[in-house]
């Protein structure tokens, strides 16, 4: 991200605290907490990959290899394109072997 | 935020003549208007620009990042020429597509383009459908089943040069590919311009309509399998591209929703043209709105009442090859394999 759309604040359709019309009741998670969920959720969802993401300063999120590849990216949108890059091919949400290999993860 | 409407629909299907006609309204005076090409019915309107194709891929490289750098720019200097008194100031744009062209990516330059976003949002996609060659369009040609997949009004024109059973055959072919958005005729003249334009998502009230005639696609979705057993009408081929409602009962994790449907965009939102729906999420007391075409997601919205007493989560999802059940067991799997 340059320094101009840091400015502009550029914001995803995902995050609920961009959106405060929307997300109006008092279980909503707060900016960090939600970040620390979508986290947790793509990280879920990139073990079969042995990658995973880390939040950086609230702004942007870290994806890391088990190869030492690291990238910086803006969104969520954003951590599936690069995913794409380090793999070769998209991260398939309809591809059993993956439904299989992140609930396999979930009950170990 | 000024609205942006794109007009689309096949060759000689009239959009020209539809733009024409509402352009020369008082109301519609303050409406800038983008072509790409200027066309044999000559449109005479003050603040009229011409764009051709290019395209640019921002740095994220995915496709929903995919801004057509003509429209980008011609955007940006009308605003700039407007805010520096150059043109008079306009409270509306229309963007009209060629009749070949995919309007996606229209929605995603003013989606994702930083500095547009913050000043312009999509209003209605208007595709023009011919009532005479319509069906033959539809079966012919894929790129005119998409633009009437991603529409939210379609409008049947040349309706006086039809008769009752063409006009009807294509509305419920039309109907098949796109029950979502809302079907009207015109006969060259006395369009309803505020149903085609004005009104949308944006306005409370609307909202509720519009959401309400998008849940409808579920009893269409049944009425169509009730037609295959015995009618006789003359459905064309649309190849794979279907519609259905997806139903979710349980409170949705909106933070491992948003994370599987941009994954699922990601891989194959080239094949997922349209996604609707409402939904009862765990952050919110009110139901939230998506709407998504292809690639490119809007901000969430939300009713001030659910429709019905119906709390369930459901989503339109308008497809080309994909199955209900494929993406239901997706997303049924992902939120019990993450859930918190």
């Amino acid at each position: 991200m340059c320094g101009l759309c840091g400015l502009l604040g550029q914001v995803h359709w995902t995050d609920t605290s961009a959106h405060p019309a929307a997300f109006t009741d008092d279980r909503r998670r707060t900016f960090r907490a939600e970040r620390a969920r979508r986290v947790a959720v793509v990280n879920a969802a990139l073990k079969p990959y042995r990658m995973k993401v880390s939040d950086f300063e609230a702004t942007n999120y870290v994806l890391s290899t088990a190869t030492g590849g690291r990238a910086i990216v803006d969104d969520v949108q954003a951590v599936w394109g690069k995913v794409d890059d380090f793999l070769g091919r998209p991260v398939d949400p309809l591809d059993p072997d993956w439904l299989e290999a992140i609930q396999a993860t979930r009950d170990r | 935020m000024i609205p942006v409407n794109v007009v689309t629909g096949f060759l000689g299907s009239g959009k020209t003549t539809l733009l024409k006609e509402v352009l020369s309204r008082p109301e519609f005076s303050d409406t800038a208007v983008i072509v790409n090409e200027f066309g044999e019915v000559g449109l005479d309107h003050i603040l009229l620009e011409e764009v051709s194709e290019g395209v640019l891929l921002l740095d994220s490289g995915c496709l929903c990042c995919t801004i057509r750098s003509d429209l980008q720019e011609t955007i940006r200097e009308l605003y700039d020429r407007a805010k520096r008194g150059e043109i008079p100031e306009f409270r509306r744009v229309v963007v009209e597509t060629t009749g070949l062209a995919d309007p996606t990516p229209v929605v995603s330059t003013i989606v994702a383009e930083p500095v547009i976003s913050k000043h312009f949002r999509t209003g209605n996609i208007i595709c023009t459908v011919e009532a005479l060659a319509g069906t033959d369009t539809l079966a012919r040609h894929p790129e005119a089943i998409k633009q009437v997949a991603v529409a939210d009004r379609i409008l049947v024109t040349k309706c006086d040069l039809a008769d009752t059973s063409q006009i009807e055959t294509l509305e419920d072919n039309v109907d098949k590919i796109n029950p979502t958005a809302a079907t009207s005729r015109g006969s060259g003249e006395g369009f309803d311009a505020d149903a085609l334009f004005a009104l949308d998502l944006d306005d409370d009230v609307s909202r509720q309509e519009e959401v309400s005639r998008w849940l409808d696609a579920e009893v269409h979705d049944h009425d169509h399998e009730h037609d295959h057993h015995h009618d006789g009408i003359d459905h064309i081929e649309i190849g794979d591209t279907g519609s259905f409602v997806l139903r979710y009962d349980l409170p949705i994790d909106w933070t491992a929703f948003g994370v599987w449907l941009t994954a699922l965009l990601h891989a194959h939102g080239e094949r997922v043209l349209r996604v609707k729906g409402i939904l009862n999420v765990a952050e919110s007391d009110r139901p939230v709105v998506i709407n998504g075409v292809q690639h490119v997601v809007h901000p969430p919205l939300h009713l001030r009442q659910w429709p019905t007493e119906d709390h369930t989560s459901r989503i339109v999802f308008i497809t080309q090859g994909i199955s209900e059940a494929r993406i239901r067991n997706s997303l049924s799997l992902f939120l019990s394999a993450v859930a918190a």
